[in-house]
């Protein structure tokens, strides 16, 4: 494997909690400019496998390299700075501040210096995701929709890298759902970046994304293309559960 | 509109600045009650602004603003009865120590320090309640120290300071008021930049803020600091009017919870409510203080209550446009 035609690449990942292993031995690598989903059932290690890359759990075992750069166990804070921006499955806005000023956090803080014009970039995040109408607007008065779509812009202000996902379509709506399946194509067609996304909605992974992971009790049972993983028998296994002999 | 309503407030601020600033030449002001009020009002609304920037605008409930207000009394207390900062310099010029603002400013850096010091470990691992009982347990053991501080602080009674340099209350109104103005100015303008960003950021979500690139427990040690440096100024100021600075008087507990009333009814988060906020509730106090002693606390205590019932988000909230009352 070759670290610099990597993105992002989790080493035989273990973490335990206590005597619980929550991930076992997960080697993923994501490339430039690809869209993988990670999907798996309740309890697979999806979230702890995201607070692994994202440094808020260190890892039991193994490594997570960014551009071939070790950044196991680095300050929270960094993370977002070398490139790997994120958003959270229980969206985490910043409630009393304008949508604009949520996303200038993003292109201050996040940048590591990247964006030497943090208003452009801001103003540039609002309307990749459709927000620009709403820069005035209080987060808390934003709804559950506007707020993912802000954590995405607010994510790309940073321009990264890596964007990481995690379940952006939970608790939307149909037309919401289709809206946010657009912006992410989006981001990814006009910015480049590489995309890991989480998501609970197994259809809409498998209809956007070139590549699919999937984790079961905190093994990764599959890596393939969406036509791989539905034929998987493992991959049925796990969400259907064994077919009676 | 709100630019407009924004431009109209600040003019009013910037016209009750320059009465205030006239009050002392008005005839027989300086020896009335309502100048040594206004003082006293000062001196809170300052305390007030120091503690809403680390817990209105940082969103961490401190209760050690009376530690870091004892502190900054203290050290300017220290430096004057021991003359340790200006030497020979002193006998030439005996009030040189009076409203020194080298002595003022040591005393703000002392308490800065301290709240750097104190706030690394408490603001790393506690959260919440956790390090609002961290801070008044500093600000029990600092009294603590102070009592059994020997002569470097004078023990359970304290030092004492010539207060034959006293003529009027002049100095300490204006500064009083220069502070008030100044603090207020400072943050308005604090929270307009990016640091100020940043800690609303941290209010309203420690975790995104982290994970949007910003360290964390330096925005929050900064705010604590910032906050204490405030306090520590408050508190040399009127160690220049009290001239006797004990352990019971400047870590009375008192300093403390006093500032954070006055802060919430006139609302936490924005920069004139603190200001607000001492105003009204320190008229309330004294006017219960004087004409009903024997119920006073009862007074002020209702006052509280009724404040919290219907104005739960703070007087400045209510009165001014939304756009203002959050800067």
């Amino acid at each position: 494997m070759q670290s610099d035609e990597t993105v992002l690449s989790l080493e035989a990942v273990t973490k335990r909690f206590g005597g619980l292993v929550v991930l076992d031995g997960i080697d993923l690598v994501v490339g430039p400019g690809e869209l993988v989903g990670l999907i798996g059932p309740n309890g697979a290690g999806k979230s702890t496998l995201f607070n692994v890359m994202t440094a808020i759990y260190a890892p039991t075992r193994g490594k997570v390299r960014f551009k071939g750069k070790d950044i196991t166990g680095a300050a929270p804070h960094h993370i977002c700075r070398f490139g790997i921006a994120r958003t959270f499955q229980l969206v985490r806005t910043f409630l009393t501040m304008t949508a604009f000023e949520n996303v200038m956090v993003g292109a201050v803080y996040g940048s590591g210096g990247r964006v030497r014009h943090a208003r452009d970039a801001a103003e540039a995040a609002l309307e990749l995701v459709g927000l620009s109408a709403k820069r005035n607007v209080t987060t808390a008065h934003m709804t559950l929709s506007d707020r993912r779509l802000l954590e995405i812009a607010r994510a790309m202000a940073s321009e990264p890298s890596l964007l990481l996902l995690d379940e952006p379509m939970a608790g939307l709506n149909p037309t919401e759902i289709r809206q946010m399946v657009e912006v992410i194509r989006r981001t990814r067609s006009e910015k480049g970046i590489s995309i890991l996304w989480v998501e609970h909605k197994v259809d809409a992974i498998m209809k956007v994304c070139s590549r699919v992971v999937v984790l079961d009790h905190g093994v990764k049972i599959a890596d393939g293309t969406p036509v791989e993983i539905v034929a998987n028998r493992k991959v049925i296994e796990a969400y259907l559960g064994e077919p009676a002999a | 509109m709100t630019a407009m309503a924004n431009i109209s407030w600040k003019w009013a601020a910037a016209l009750l600045t320059v009465i205030l600033a006239l009050v002392p030449f008005w005839p027989g002001a300086l020896d009335s009650y309502l100048f040594s009020f206004l003082f006293f009002v000062f001196i809170y609304a300052v305390m007030a602004q120091g503690w809403n920037l680390v817990a209105g605008f940082g969103g961490q409930i401190s209760l050690g603003s009376h530690a870091f207000f004892g502190l900054g009394a203290y050290t300017t207390a220290i430096l004057w009865s021991g003359n340790y900062l200006w030497g020979s310099l002193y006998e030439t010029f005996p009030r040189i120590y009076y409203f020194d603002p080298v002595t003022m400013v040591l005393s703000g850096l002392v308490a800065a320090l301290a709240a750097a010091l104190i706030g690394l470990p408490l603001l790393s691992k506690l959260r919440g309640d956790y390090f609002a009982l961290g801070t008044l347990g500093f600000g029990e053991i600092l009294k603590v120290i102070f009592v059994n501080g020997g002569d470097f602080t004078g023990g359970a009674f304290g030092l004492v300071t010539p207060s034959s340099t006293f003529e009027t209350l002049m100095p300490h109104y204006y500064v009083g008021l220069g502070l008030t103005v100044g603090t207020a100015v400072a943050i308005g303008w604090l929270m307009r930049s990016r640091y100020g960003l940043a800690l609303i950021a941290v209010r309203d979500d420690e975790m995104a803020a982290s994970a949007n690139g910003i360290n964390t427990l330096k925005v929050k040690v900064a705010a604590f600091a910032g906050s204490a440096f405030i306090a520590g100024i408050a508190g040399s100021l009127y160690s220049f009017y009290i001239f006797h600075v004990g352990p019971d008087s400047v870590f009375n507990l008192d300093w403390m919870l006093l500032p954070l009333m006055m802060t919430v009814v006139g609302g936490t988060g924005t920069v004139l409510g603190p200001i607000l906020g001492a105003f009204i509730m320190y008229a309330v106090f004294d006017i219960a203080r004087i004409f009903v002693p024997d119920y006073h606390p009862i007074i002020s205590g209702l006052t509280i209550i009724l404040a919290m019932l219907f104005l739960p988000k703070g007087l400045v909230r209510k009165i001014l446009p939304m756009s203002l009352a959050r800067n």
